[in-house]
This record gives C-alpha cells, sequence and structure tokens, in this order.
C-alpha cells in the first residue's frame, strides 16, 4: 500500500516537470551562443565607486545639518500613500475628519476623543477639496460612522480640474487603486521622514529651491501663485501642528505666508478664449452641481445611518475678509445648510471659537487647537445630537 | 514595482545579495522567476497569471513549431500563437478602442449602437511581455532559435524583471543562451550596472518627472490657446521628457541586469542626434524597430520590392507601431507621420544623395535640426489625448494663436531651454560613439563627480514615484 509520502511525492511531479533541472543537451537553446556582451568601461571601479559613496554621504550629511540648523525638523509627507493609510483605518462606525487644512490643524485628535468618545480618524489634507472625500465615504456601503467636514468655500466649492479638487480626487484614487509595491514604499519611507529632516516633498526637494530663484516672469504670464513654505509637522495618524517659528505672533515666517494665501485665494483672471458670460455661466452651474452633489452623498450617508456636521474654522485678517468677498457666508454657507439639511458651526457665530488668532491668518496654533477644540466639542455634540 | 521607489531598492538589494549568494545555477534561476513575478504581481497579482499563461501558451506552441514536419504545419503554429498573443493584447489594450469605433461606423450608416463600456484594466506592460513571448515563435519559425526544453528558463527569458514591464523588448534568442552557464560575479561589471542604474534614475526623477513634465503637463492640459513660445516649450519639454523617461527606463533595466550578470541591448543611442528619420529609429526605441523590420517590414518585403511597394510598407510599419503605443488615433497619426518622413526621405535620397552639397557639414546640420524638429511635431500627436488639443497645440506652435496666452514662467522656459540644449549636446557628441567608450575617455575624477552628483540630486529631488510613461503602453 503506498504510503501518504509516496502519494505526496506522485503529486510533486508534474510541477518538478516543470522546474526540473535541465539536462545538458536540453539546456543549449538552440542558436549560436551569446556573441553580444556589453562592454565595461576600463576605470578602477572599487576605488572609484568609494570616493562615490562618501561624497554622498557627506553631501547628505551637510545638507541634513544645514536644514535643520536653518528651522527644519523631521516630518512625515503629506502624500496620497499616508492619507490611504489612514484611510484604511476607517471602520463602520468611525469618526472621520475631511476637508481642508483647516481641519488638519485646528482639530485635536485627543480632545476630539475625550469629548466624543473616540478617536477620530484625520483625512483632511492640505489645499485639498474635501468633496471627492465625502462622496467617497458617502459611497462606502460600510461606513455609517460620523463625519466632521471642514467647509472652506473657495476650495470645497473648486471647480472639476481645478488643483483643489484634483488633490481630492488622487488621494481617493489611490485609497481604491493603491498597489502593494505603493504600500510598501510608504511603510518603508515613514521611518526615514521621521528621522531625516531634508526628507520633505513640498518644501525642501530639488524643485522647490528651483523655484525659491529669484527670476521674474513675463508681463501678462499667467503663472501660477507660490505655494506657502513649511509651516507644519505631521505625525502617523496625520495629525498637523504648526511649527513654532510660525506660531510666534508677528513671525517673519506667519507674515510671508500670510502675503502667499491672498494672492492663492484670489479667483484667477477670467479665461480670454471663452467669452465671459459662458464662463460664468459654466462656474455658476459647477456651483449647482456641487450643490446637488453635496446633497445626495448627504442622502446616501444618512440613509445608512450616518451622521455628518459641517465646520467653518477660524480665518482672520485680510484673508478673512477676502474670502468673505469672494464667496459670502449667504452665497455658500448658509445655502449649503439649507440645501443638505446638514447642521453646520461657524466660528464667528460663537465667541468662544470666534477669538482665535490664527498666526497667519488661516489656522490655528498647535497650542490653540487643544483649546479650539476642546470649546468646539459641546457644539459638535449638540449638531450631532450625542 | 516601480524602479523609482523605495520597494524596488529593498526588493533589489536582497535579491542581489541572495543571488549571488547562491552557488547553484539552477537556484539562481528559481530565485529569478520567483522574484520577477514578485516584481509584476506587486501591481496586480491576478495579472501575474496573465503573464503565466501567455509565457506557457508560447512555450508548448514553440515546442510544436519545432517539432511540426513541414512549413505549412509550422505555419499553422505560428498562426495560432501571434493570434493567441494579438487576441490578448487586442481585448486587453483595444477592446474598448475597437467597440467605440465600430459604433462610429455604424452610426455613419446610420444604425445607432450603444456598444458596453468594457471595464477593462490593462495589465502593466502587456504590450512588451507579448513581443518578449511573440519573438521567440517567431525566431523558432524563422529558424534561427531551437525551441527550448525549459519552460522555467523560457518563463524568466519573458519575465526577467529588468525588462518585463517597459522594455527593452528582450527576444528569447538574446536571452535563452545567457541561462546555458552561470554568469560569473565580476566587480567591474557589477559596478557599472550600478552606476547605470544612478543614471537612468536621474535621468527619470530628475530630468523627466523634476526639470520637464511640469511645462509639458501645463502646456497640453492649457485649454485656451498658447503663444508660439510657450507652445514650442511644451512640446520640446515632452521631447525630453519622453527620451529621458523611456531611455532612464531602459538604462536602469539594462543596469539592473548587469548587476545580475546578464547583458540587455541598447535601446537608444543618442536619438536627438540623428540624421534623417531612418537614423532616427535606429536610435531610438531600438528593440521596437528592430522588431519591426524582423517580423513585419522584412516578411512584408521591404525594400526588395518596387518603390512604391516598399514605401507602403513603410506606412503600414509605422501605423502599427503607432498603433502599438496606445488604443488612439492619436497614436496612429503620430506612426502615419513617421512612416511619411520616411518615404519623404526616401525619395529625397534618390534624388539627393549623389550630389556634392549632400554630405557637407552644412547639409548635415540643417538635416539633423529638421529631423528634431518633424520628430516634435509628431510629438504633439502622441502627447496629445484628442485631435482637438493636437490642432490647438499645432496652431499656437506655428503662430496662429498671436494673442494666446503665456502660461509659463521665465524659470520653467530657462529650465527646459537648458536640459533640451545640454540633451542635444550630449548626443551629438556621442553620436557616434557610446556612453562605455566616453566613460573610459574621461578623467577619473570627472566620472565620480558626475556619479555623486546625480546621486545626490536623485537624493535631493525626492521623486515622488511617478510611473514611467511606457508603462501605459
Amino acid at each position: 500500500m503506498p504510503s501518504s509520502t509516496s502519494n505526496f511525492k506522485d503529486r510533486l511531479r508534474l510541477p518538478r516537470l516543470f522546474f526540473r533541472k535541465p539536462t545538458e543537451a536540453e539546456s543549449v537553446h538552440g542558436g549560436p551562443p551569446l556573441e553580444f556582451e556589453r562592454p565595461i568601461p576600463q576605470v578602477p571601479w572599487r576605488g572609484l565607486t568609494v570616493i562615490v559613496v562618501l561624497v554622498v554621504i557627506a553631501a547628505s550629511m551637510g545638507w541634513e545639518f544645514y536644514c535643520r540648523s536653518i528651522g527644519y525638523a523631521p516630518t512625515l509627507n503629506d502624500n496620497e500613500d499616508l492619507w490611504t493609510l489612514t484611510r484604511r483605518k476607517v471602520k463602520p462606525e468611525s469618526l472621520v475628519i475631511i476637508g481642508d487644512s483647516r481641519a488638519w490643524f485646528d482639530l485635536d485628535l485627543d480632545e476630539l476623543q475625550k469629548g466624543l468618545g473616540k478617536r477620530p480618524v484625520q483625512l483632511a489634507a492640505g489645499g485639498t477639496c474635501g468633496f471627492p472625500m465625502l462622496a467617497d465615504l458617502a459611497n462606502d456601503e460600510n461606513f455609517h460612522g460620523t463625519i466632521i467636514c471642514s467647509i472652506v468655500p473657495r476650495l470645497f466649492f473648486a471647480p472639476p480640474g481645478s488643483p483643489p479638487m484634483e488633490r481630492g480626487e488622487k488621494v481617493v484614487k489611490r485609497f481604491r487603486n493603491q498597489t502593494l509595491a505603493q504600500r510598501a514604499s510608504q511603510y518603508l519611507a515613514m521611518p526615514l521622514e521621521e528621522h531625516i529632516a531634508f526628507l520633505k516633498q513640498e518644501e525642501l526637494t530639488l524643485d522647490d529651491l528651483l523655484q525659491r530663484l529669484p527670476i521674474p516672469n513675463r508681463p501678462g504670464a499667467l503663472v501660477p501663485p507660490t505655494l506657502p513654505p513649511y509651516f507644519g509637522t505631521e505625525d502617523r495618524e496625520r495629525r498637523a501642528r504648526m511649527i513654532d517659528q510660525c506660531a510666534r505672533p508677528g513671525s517673519e515666517l506667519a507674515r510671508r505666508i500670510q502675503q502667499i494665501w491672498l494672492p492663492l485665494f484670489t479667483p484667477p483672471p477670467l479665461p480670454t478664449y471663452i467669452p465671459k458670460d459662458v464662463f460664468i455661466a459654466e462656474m455658476n452651474e459647477a456651483t449647482e452641481a456641487r450643490f446637488r452633489d453635496i446633497t445626495t452623498a448627504v442622502s446616501k450617508l444618512r440613509a445608512r445611518g450616518g451622521k455628518i456636521v459641517f465646520v467653518r474654522l477660524p480665518v482672520v485678517g485680510e484673508l478673512e475678509a477676502l474670502e468673505d468677498r469672494i464667496m459670502p457666508r449667504n452665497a455658500i454657507w448658509e445655502p449649503l445648510l439649507k440645501r443638505s439639511g446638514v447642521p453646520g458651526i461657524y466660528f464667528q457665530d460663537f465667541p468662544e471659537l470666534a477669538s482665535f488668532n490664527c498666526p497667519e491668518w488661516s489656522h490655528l496654533s498647535a497650542g490653540d487647537s487643544v483649546e479650539f477644540s476642546k470649546r468646539l466639542v459641546p457644539h459638535l455634540r449638540t449638531a450631532l445630537g450625542m | 514595482m516601480l524602479f523609482n521607489s523605495l520597494t524596488f531598492i529593498v526588493f533589489f538589494v536582497v535579491v542581489v545579495t541572495v543571488y549571488w549568494s547562491i552557488h547553484s545555477w539552477t537556484t539562481r534561476k528559481n530565485l529569478l522567476v520567483v522574484s520577477s513575478y514578485i516584481f509584476y504581481g506587486a501591481w496586480n497579482p491576478p495579472f501575474a497569471a496573465l503573464l503565466f499563461s501567455t509565457t506557457a501558451m508560447d512555450f508548448w506552441l514553440g515546442r510544436q513549431i519545432g517539432k511540426a514536419p513541414d512549413r505549412p504545419r509550422k505555419r499553422a503554429w505560428l498562426i495560432a500563437s501571434v493570434c493567441m498573443n494579438l487576441s490578448m493584447l487586442g481585448f486587453f489594450k483595444y477592446g474598448n478602442f475597437l467597440l467605440q469605433n465600430f459604433q462610429w461606423l455604424l452610426a455613419r450608416i446610420g444604425i445607432a449602437y450603444q456598444p458596453p463600456h468594457l471595464d477593462i484594466l490593462l495589465p502593466v506592460g502587456i504590450s512588451f511581455y507579448t513581443f518578449h513571448s511573440l519573438s521567440y515563435t517567431l525566431d523558432i519559425y524563422r529558424g534561427v532559435l531551437q525551441p527550448t526544453r525549459s519552460l522555467r528558463d523560457f518563463i524568466l527569458a519573458v519575465s526577467f524583471f529588468p525588462q518585463l514591464v517597459a522594455g527593452p523588448i528582450v527576444r528569447a534568442g538574446d536571452f535563452l543562451p545567457q541561462l546555458v552557464h552561470p554568469p560569473r560575479l565580476k566587480v567591474g561589471q557589477f559596478l557599472w550596472g550600478l552606476a547605470l542604474m544612478t543614471l537612468g534614475l536621474f535621468e527619470k526623477i530628475v530630468l523627466a518627472d523634476m526639470m520637464l513634465s511640469g511645462s509639458a503637463d501645463r502646456v497640453f492640459s492649457y485649454a485656451g490657446p498658447l503663444i508660439a513660445l510657450d507652445s514650442w516649450i511644451g512640446v520640446i519639454a515632452f521631447a525630453g521628457q519622453i527620451f529621458f523617461d523611456f531611455a532612464g527606463y531602459s538604462t536602469c533595466a539594462i543596469g539592473a541586469a548587469l548587476c545580475l550578470g546578464f547583458h540587455l541591448k541598447d535601446n537608444f543611442r543618442f536619438p536627438y542626434a540623428a540624421i534623417g528619420f531612418s537614423d532616427f529609429w535606429r536610435r531610438w526605441h531600438i528593440s521596437l524597430s528592430t522588431f519591426l523590420r524582423d517580423y513585419l517590414y522584412i516578411p512584408l518585403g521591404g525594400n526588395q520590392v518596387r518603390p512604391l511597394r516598399a514605401a507602403l510598407n513603410l506606412v503600414i510599419v509605422m501605423f502599427l507601431g503607432g498603433l502599438w503605443h496606445g488604443a488612439a488615433w492619436t497614436f496612429v497619426v503620430w506612426g502615419l507621420l513617421h512612416g511619411s518622413y520616411l518615404v519623404i526621405e526616401r525619395i529625397c535620397r534618390l534624388l539627393f544623395e549623389d550630389k556634392a552639397w549632400a554630405g557637407n557639414f552644412a547639409t548635415r546640420a540643417f538635416t539633423g535640426f529638421g529631423t528634431y524638429a518633424a520628430v516634435c511635431i509628431a510629438w504633439v500627436f502622441f502627447r496629445s489625448s484628442d485631435f482637438t488639443i493636437a490642432s490647438r497645440m499645432l496652431g499656437g506652435m506655428f503662430g496662429r494663436h498671436a494673442q494666446g496666452d503665456a502660461i509659463l514662467s521665465t524659470r520653467e522656459i530657462l529650465q527646459v531651454v537648458l536640459v533640451t540644449l545640454g540633451l542635444i549636446a550630449a548626443h551629438c557628441s556621442l553620436r557616434d560613439s557610446n556612453i562605455e567608450a566616453a566613460v573610459t575617455r574621461l578623467p577619473r575624477w570627472i566620472v565620480a563627480a558626475a556619479w555623486a552628483l546625480m546621486a545626490c540630486a536623485i537624493i535631493l529631488t525626492q521623486g515622488n514615484g511617478n510611473a514611467f510613461i511606457y508603462f501605459q503602453f
């Protein structure tokens, strides 16, 4: 009677046929032996490699010391892979923060956890339209948790094809299509980013350094406005904190960023290639479509028992005036609450929320974000019926 | 897995270390097979099964061709292989394109037909590995290769990870003989492989992605008319971007293969120094152009037929070459443009080759410049996602939008101009040589400085893992 071992060997025979060692005759794959061989430059490779490695290590260390000396500290890069990693933490009943950088900087996860009983998952991202995130969660059949959605009208109502909208779509797309290799790269990158200060994708890359060259542009050139420099750190939970150099009242960095927000938030000139009235009609239609899509997304979410609250977080100074001018409260915020039926918290409506100062006009300092979140909790509880 | 990713660095270090520490050649080859499938499966694991099935089928069909006693039966097996490979390619790559065109044709004769949209995910690198695999059965049929008895070796020939997803298209006949005897670890070869990988990554991360792609993307995605300067800068930026992107991948592949003891042929030979279009195609994507030459152009009769037929052959080959790049009519127009260029060049040769001035410096320089300009014009169709964009771009380039917009910053323009001048200067100076000879000739300190500078620039640029353009083909 054959033993179980011999049966096992018999079963293995088929694969072994494929992977057996070929005989010498079998190994000769016909044709002439390979005549082509790449030339190898005749240089002393060992010595050369040692020199190159030493130079690269020395240059990297020098750059690292320099970056630290001018105020940069190691922090994670906020990219779509980190967002995806965080998005994967969303459970059916999670408390999720979505939206723009104000929610990212201003909401303290510890305080919200203390006040709301759940640790929030931070999905808000800098310069990003939060609508693709809202649609993503609304279309996620498993999700029936709670959403805190930050509204900066200029970003949340950014038209299709605009940079804030594309950034929002990009992170959601990465969440859906992330490959194993991309995921592995993110896990490998995080320990490096947490220890090396110059690994900042949006600040210290060669491209960013070239952008800082003071080269004047042609008159009339439609060049995109400059993005703000590094002013925050981020941890693995995607909690952003403003750095001290920016948080200091009247600091040079904060003043520099203030002057960057203004052109960034100012609508670009009307395109020359479309008649003005056609363009305005298209933009109005895009806004109308966004209202409809938000209402649809909210309905889907609520149908599964999910909850949502819109939050307008602090903004001060000339930026507040600019925002109020280009997208006034009665044009966006009020209709948004009315049409979607979602409760909203507008910081200006509550003295305890409106009394904070944003050092660079748009975000709270790390210290203030803790106190602000503590004061926001009762409003959130009321709005969410908790 | 992308070459420009941390995952690949770790993967490569592990594979190379284990590979060279194993004594048994069979085990090493098994390791490479497993590594290659991990490399490929890291994108989308189910597609690894598709890769395996194509490979296994061609292995079997190759044996049938080899065993068939006469030409007609060999041909029948070859047709089976060609049909299998092209139908796989057709389904995944051209399914929706064919349906859309079928719908358009029916609409022309008054039949309203709404085809279902096939939600087909294109397996990465399918155009490349299909050709790797197809070259095997084609070469057996042509009698230049005997079928291999080892499926494992054939799997490795098709799926060898450095060249798997974006070329060079390595023919089985060039690779299988390298699997007979184990390569020895040669320090110079290994380190030169690393240097080539550094050069390839520098081309991709620093030059293609950082210096050029931004301008090209902004110009081609701008919805309005642009003035001539911005239009040309955008096109020139794309011409540089696609070269550095694709040549960078090929250089990385050649370097990675060298580190493992394998030799892959050049895929690019300084194409922007080409004088004439046939010269360009002897220098650009050489593995594809020689593939099309040997398996399509020559079987069609090549230039051993009447001039008109030879011209038609050229156009057919370039038409299919265009279609190989993507399922869109813009790629077809790109291919047809190059086909027309080649025909015009042939006519010019017939008319002017014997003239005294034909070979002088000024003529050569003018022809070289004209070749570059014409290649750039063809790139407009390659890069544009539809003919509206292509026509707007060409309008801008040829001065139809004098009142158009200017959207590039001075810095971007300077970047594109400087990189392009450097690229063309490098190509012109190396046009009749190769990089190995140049490195041997250069003073050692310059080689070390260039290598270190490229490595530092890669670290400083902190590439964000952009996919290579040719992955989509």
